[in-house]
């Protein structure tokens, strides 16, 4: 225990990180409670040379004690992770915290990760925000357990930070714009199928929105990748493109989790290495387009997609739990260990649904002459009657179940009512309920699903 | 073969697997549930364990006295916080100053020094009480308090944490005006303080001089006394230079400001960003708070922190020393921030309380809604609550106009890029959410907009209007008069006059020729017999217990070829030929074909080049003139110019939804009800007769949402009508209450009735009839399906309502798919007409909804070439010949 803990320097540790491009992150902190002499700061982590706009580590240890204050109160349960933001004009900073409990030095303590950016990132950052929290809120799970085992916390936390600090960065450069202008799209073409498909178009747009806007692009031509994303980007709020990202044309980025829309380049060879663990952790089932070939594929909805990832969540901490030593817990150490990791190759599956509400739209749109504004009015009224249709939607079941107090039963009944009966509709329509009303997918559809899951777990097993 | 139940059976855990604990499982804290929601947990749980029942705000203060406290909260009920416990939940948000506000000496500074500290926000929660909270924490001056400083915080408490974060923004935004106008009334009353507080110290300095000089001329030398009052003289002089940087800094303030850009929009002391500061509050708000009294001195307008001279303060002797810490009484919030500004401030929570009450799900499709409904000028005034942004002005007409003045046929481009408004790219939720905050607050702190006299006289006189004078038309020249010759349709329709209208098909014509030429006898028949004249189409009530649809007791006959619209538009207005080219060539070659095609009627009222009228034309107006002078005279002076309908309130999403709970029972009730919905949707002005006020209004009431156009206030809609209405007032009002009466006046207004028969439906809710033509087709099936399970009325509107967006954005589609418009050739003009109607074949319409689309899409024309159709009333008028059939129950 004592080795995992040594005493406290005056100088605080510091990880230096190189950065690529400018990073909006100023720093990054884990500071904890120490019992006896109050809020700690433990290690630092700073991009590397990011001129002026760095703090200073006093500054830095200032606003990381100050995550901490007030939390002697904490009563919150155990293994709870919870968020503080602040936003300090005075310092001119925006802070984000995540509050655990962790075991240091034999003691339970209060434990902060943050994040500090400055406040001029503001806009820039709450879009992402809940992108990183969920991130980190992750690999705070695992570092509770090294902290638990008495392995190294940095070293866990690094892994993640760093890919947080290259994510921010790249979307400062690379994000897609909130105002996607109709002319950069697909569907400025003169006629539908000028430049890909009719086809292809339309499974690419209905598997986009039956995966509550998810999707990643890959292809070879990045001029290509990044038409098709900001044609799906089209189909986002605001926000959510805000949350979304082009390819880069010189060397494409890694796969980030979270993101809505992502274009990735493929290699010199023509493949992309996608990594299983992270697209299972996006908090949306995902849609993948290869803009090369064609070809759309999806991952299941919801309901099945939080299952997985959950028992893959559940997997890795659990594997974690069980490493014999701290060479033993690196990813791909972790993956090998046992045997629930084998990736679900049949992850992604054709799109099996068909649509009527993405099909017509597409047939319509294009009869509206281009170059005009009238397809961008006619886009406005097809995202306007989705949202409505996912709201009576949720309303619908609200009052069939007295807000959850009671099972849904009425699937058939809300199909007709609601004008739903296509299957690839009800999808759609359901998929921008899920994000209004997170869990609405389970609370519907996952009852007979777990079922026939403990079914098949449980013949498997005889 | 083993069943599923069998299976899951086997899925439990048996006594051995609880007892033993595996050192190598996974203890739960430290992993994440399999599934988010547990067995009893659903989507809405998450707001089930806090301990208040809605969201709340809560003001708090770190007392230099008892610590945290909590003040107040807004709505102050103690029911909406329950069992929350505000000391403790207090005693955390305000645990840390993170203004690190610093008052005192600094370094090289004998003087106090005020730190003008910006605000901070935070957003924190306690996931055990299931609270989150935005807290923004601002400090306050007070001149007897430790450092001059109280901090404070308003707390924005939620159960839904999501909530929070996702309105971060309106939040932040929402509290830091409320923020700056509790500062700004601080700073002011801080200020008057300081002021009061130098003028007794000047008079204490002058009182203790003067006995100083006393005492050292009563005993000569510097006795004890005389030096304590010279060592208290000191200390009095040093204050009163204290006191007087302190002023000076407090009045500096404006120029000091800070780092967010919007918080230099409320530097001053008067902060009112959204509501208009009423007169007298302003009065008081820009004057010196003066403790003696209570008179306010009105001579500044001046909102500068600078104090003003107290008139009537009589300075007090004081002591240099202020008393101990715990044995003054601190002041309260009001007390602090001037009364004005604090219960401004107070007015302002309860706008952003009001703002973001309720499911967050609302709140972020409202957001949405109006973000996407801001592209849709163009389209939103047929079903959408009118925003403010409309009133803005007819940007894109007048926009629309300056192309019109070129003459170059521009690219539509240039008229959409108008019509649709220059912001067509989405606002950003701040501006939305900014939108709602101005409409809240409208809505909230202004009275209901004056509503016009007429509507008040409408609703209230008996009819002030002659009925036999306003009834002397003569049927058979009611709507092709009053259209070829009312000088809101300078255009007319056409050439022909009623017996010429439509005689395209023999049994059109006869049917026409039987109106048109019993009008006399019409006029003394009852509404029975008018309805009993008709072509009766009995519904099996029993459908309406849940069987398949209704029942026809006669085969209804084959439709009529399509009427004659078109033949009868025999130009259209200028105005559209000038404007819209594509049209422009559509109307001018296709309206004059002998085919016929469609059966609404599109009628221009507004401007007349007459130049651009054919002969025939001309020489119809002028031939009619005479006519219409005499009616419209007639009919302006009927005190008829608007509909009273909710006296001149907007008409609100909230009403819709109240009217949806109508609309569901009216659809349950009515196996005819989407015949009755056809007639809206298709502009054919819909009469709800009967002999009950209430019964009337009701039915009007569920079926308004189903009105395109409404109108802000709903100037199309009539909930009740106890005299006869004329034609005119079918133009302007789509859905009439008209009430049943059984005295001579009665007659008269079944006159109008059945005189107007042929251009309106019947809807009897004494006899549960319905008189109007038949629909046939799924859309409105779907809207309107008697065997809906939807339960709620809110529910059923947004059902509805989300059909109707459906319907605007077919109607956008075939108004602009100019395509379908165009001849292709000069001698084309008859495939125009099959185009158009191939084209909403193709979008799978049949031939009554075909009439839908197009008389929503003469709405849009109308409105984008005229601008928002306001005034009196509906200028668009269509009817159709098709024959009218009698719904029973």
């Amino acid at each position: 225990m004592s080795a995992a803990c040594p005493p406290q320097s005056p100088a605080v540790a510091k990880t230096e990180v190189a950065m690529e491009g400018w990073c909006p992150l100023l720093a990054a902190t884990f500071a904890y409670w120490d019992n006896i002499l109050g809020p700690r700061v433990r290690h630092i982590w700073a991009p590397k040379g990011q001129g002026s706009m760095l703090l200073s580590d006093g500054e830095v240890t200032f606003l990381a004690n100050h995550t901490l204050n007030g939390e002697i109160l904490r009563s919150a349960e155990s293994g709870a992770v919870d968020v503080k933001f602040f936003v300090l004009a005075e310092k001119g900073v925006i802070i984000v915290s995540l509050i655990f409990d962790g075991e240091l030095k034999g003691d339970k303590n209060t434990c902060a990760l943050s994040i500090i950016l400055p406040q001029s990132e503001l806009n820039f950052y709450l879009p992402l925000h809940s992108v990183c929290v969920e991130r980190l809120k992750h690999i705070v799970r695992k570092g509770r357990i090294c902290m638990q085992k008495g392995y190294s916390i940095i070293a866990m936390l690094t892994s993640e930070i760093v890919p947080i600090m290259e994510l921010l960065s790249s979307m400062k450069t690379h994000s897609v714009p909130e105002e996607v202008d109709i002319k950069d799209t697909l569907l400025n073409d003169d006629d539908i199928g000028d430049s890909c498909h009719e086809d292809f178009l339309h499974k690419a747009i209905s598997s986009h929105l039956q995966t509550c806007g998810c999707s990643i692009v890959v292809g070879s031509n990045p001029e290509k990748v990044n038409k098709i994303v900001l044609t799906l980007s089209l189909f986002l709020t605001p926000t959510e493109r805000k949350c979304s990202r082009l390819c880069r044309a010189d060397g494409s980025f890694k796969y980030d989790t979270g993101l809505f829309v992502q274009g990735l380049l493929k290699d010199s060879t023509g493949s992309f290495v996608l990594p299983y663990r992270q697209v299972l952790y996006s908090p949306y089932p995902t849609t993948h387009i290869d803009v090369d070939i064609n070809t759309v594929k999806q991952m299941p909805p919801c309901h099945e997609h939080m299952y997985h990832q959950r028992r893959y969540m559940r997997s890795e901490l659990s594997a974690l739990w069980k490493a014999a030593s701290e060479d033993n817990i690196s990813p791909d150490n972790l993956i090998n260990s046992q045997d629930s990791f084998t990736p679900d190759l049949n992850i992604f599956q054709d799109v099996m649904h068909k649509d009527t509400l993405v099909k017509s739209f597409i047939y319509e749109v294009f009869l509206l002459k281009p170059g005009l504004s009238l397809r961008s009015v006619y886009l406005s009224h097809f995202l306007l009657l989705l949202h409505r249709k996912a709201l009576t939607l949720l309303r619908y079941i609200e009052d069939e179940t007295q807000k959850g107090k009671k099972p849904f039963r009425s699937l058939r009944n809300l199909k007709t009512d609601l004008d739903l009966t296509v299957e690839g509709d009800l999808n759609i329509v359901m998929a921008m309920a899920e994000k209004l009303r997170a869990g609405l997918h389970y609370f519907v559809f996952g009852k007979p699903f777990f079922t026939s899951v403990q079914e098949r777990d449980l013949l498997m097993s005889f | 073969m083993i069943g599923s139940p069998d299976v899951v059976a086997l899925t439990k855990d048996d006594d051995f697997g609880d007892s033993y604990q595996d050192p190598c499982l996974l203890p739960e804290e430290f992993s994440v549930p399999l599934f988010p929601h547990a067995t009893n947990a659903n989507p809405w749980t998450k707001t089930s364990y806090a301990k208040f029942s809605k969201d709340f705000i809560l003001i708090s203060e770190f007392s230099e006295q008892v610590g945290p406290q909590p003040l107040l909260t807004i709505p102050d009920d103690p029911k909406v916080c329950g069992t929350f416990d505000l000391n403790y939940f207090s005693l955390r948000i305000m645990s840390v100053d993170y203004q690190a506000s610093f008052v005192g000496h600094p370094p090289g500074s004998s003087y106090p020094k005020l730190n003008f500290v910006e605000d901070s926000k935070v957003v924190l929660g306690d996931s055990k009480e299931g609270a989150f909270a935005y807290v923004h924490h601002l400090t306050l001056y007070d001149l007897e308090a430790r450092g001059f400083v109280r901090p404070f915080c308003m707390a924005y408490i939620s159960a839904d944490e999501r909530k929070i974060m996702q309105q971060f923004q309106q939040l932040s935004s929402g509290f830091s005006k409320a923020s700056e106008c509790l500062k700004s009334g601080n700073r002011k009353a801080f200020a008057n303080e300081l002021e009061k507080k130098l003028k007794d110290l000047e008079y204490t300095r002058s009182v203790l001089h003067k006995e100083t000089e006393m005492q050292k001329i009563n005993t000569g030398c510097y006795s004890t006394q005389v030096i304590e009052k010279a060592n208290e003289l000191a200390n009095v002089e040093k204050s009163i230079y204290e006191h007087r940087d302190l002023l000076r800094q407090i009045t500096s303030y404006p120029n000091k400001k800070g780092r967010d850009a919007h918080i230099n929009d409320h530097d001053h002391v008067q902060i009112e960003p959204e509501k208009p500061i009423d007169s007298n509050m302003l009065d008081n708000t820009t004057l010196t708070s003066n403790h003696s009294s209570n008179g306010r001195d009105k001579s500044s307008t001046d909102t500068d922190t600078s104090p003003q001279k107290p008139s009537s303060y009589t300075p007090q002797l004081i002591k240099a020393k202020s008393a101990k810490c715990f044995d003054k009484r601190l002041k309260t919030l009001e007390e602090l921030c001037d009364s004005a500004f604090f219960h401004q401030t107070l007015d302002q929570l309860n706008v952003i309380e009001k703002m973001f009450r309720g499911d967050l799900c609302f709140i972020y499709t409202s957001q949405i809604d109006r973000g996407l409904s801001i592209k849709q000028k163009i389209t939103s005034f047929l079903f959408e609550e009118e925003r403010d942004w409309e009133e803005e002005g007819g940007g894109s007409r007048n926009l629309y106009e300056a192309n019109h003045t070129t003459r170059i046929a521009p690219p539509l481009i240039s008229q959409i890029s108008t019509l649709s408004g220059e912001p067509m790219s989405l606002d950003s939720y701040v501006t939305c959410v900014e939108i709602g905050h101005n409409k809240l607050e409208i809505e909230s702190l202004e009275g209901p907009p004056e509503s016009s006299t007429s509507d008040i006289t409408q609703e209230t006189s008996e009819d002030a209007v002659d009925t036999e004078t306003k009834g002397s038309f003569s049927s058979d020249r009611s709507i092709e008069a009053l259209g070829n010759v009312s000088p809101a349709n300078p255009d007319g329709f056409g050439r022909r006059s009623t017996n010429e209208a439509c005689t395209v098909t023999s049994s059109e014509e006869q049917e026409v020729t039987s109106y048109s030429g019993a009008p006399e006898r019409d006029a003394d028949m009852s509404t029975a017999d008018v309805f009993e004249a008709d072509n009766l189409v009995q519904i099996d009530t029993a459908c309406c217990m849940g069987q398949d649809g209704f029942i026809y007791e006669e085969p209804l006959p084959e439709p009529l070829q399509p009427c004659c619209d078109d033949t009868v538009v025999k130009q259209e207005p200028l105005s559209l030929l000038h404007r819209d080219p594509p049209l422009q060539v559509d109307y001018v070659f296709g309206e004059s074909s002998q085919t016929v095609v469609g059966t609404s009627v599109g009628l221009m009222l507004p401007e007349l080049n007459i130049n651009a009228l054919s002969d025939d034309m001309v020489r119809m107006n002028v031939e009619d003139a005479s006519d219409t002078t005499s009616y419209m005279s007639m009919s302006t002076s009927s005190d008829r110019a608007a509909s009273p309908f909710t006296y001149g309130i907007p008409i609100t999403v909230k009403q819709k939804k109240k009217a949806g709970h109508s609309a569901l029972r009216f659809i349950r009730q009515y196996p005819f009800a989407q015949q009755a919905i056809y007639c809206l949707l298709s502009g054919r002005t819909l009469v709800v007769l009967g002999s009950e006020e209430g019964t009337v209004r009701k039915l009007v009431n569920a079926l308004l949402i189903f009105v395109p156009n409404i109108g802000k206030y709903g100037e199309t809609v009539q909930p009740w009508l106890s005299s006869s209405f004329q034609l005119t007032d079918l133009q302007r009002w789509k859905l009439i209450g008209l009430q049943r009466v059984a005295s001579p006046a009665g007659s008269s207004m079944l006159h109008s009735l059945s005189r107007y028969s042929r251009y309106i439906g019947i809807l009897d809710c004494d006899n549960k009839t319905l008189r109007c033509p038949p629909y046939k087709g799924t859309l409105i099936n779907q809207m309107a399906d008697h065997r809906t399970q939807i339960k709620r009325g809110s529910t059923y509107y947004l059902h509805v309502q989300s059909m109707l967006t459906q319907l605007t954005a077919k109607a956008f589609l075939y108004t602009f798919c100019h395509h379908v418009h165009l001849p292709i050739t000069a001698d084309d003009r008859g495939s125009v007409t099959s185009r158009r109607t191939n084209f909403l074949l193709q979008l799978g319409y049949t031939e009554e909804e075909s009439k839908i689309i197009q008389f929503l899409s003469e709405l849009v024309k109308h409105h984008f070439l005229q601008g928002p159709l306001k005034g009196l009333g509906q200028a668009l008028f269509s009817y159709s010949y098709s024959t009218s059939y009698l719904y029973k129950i």
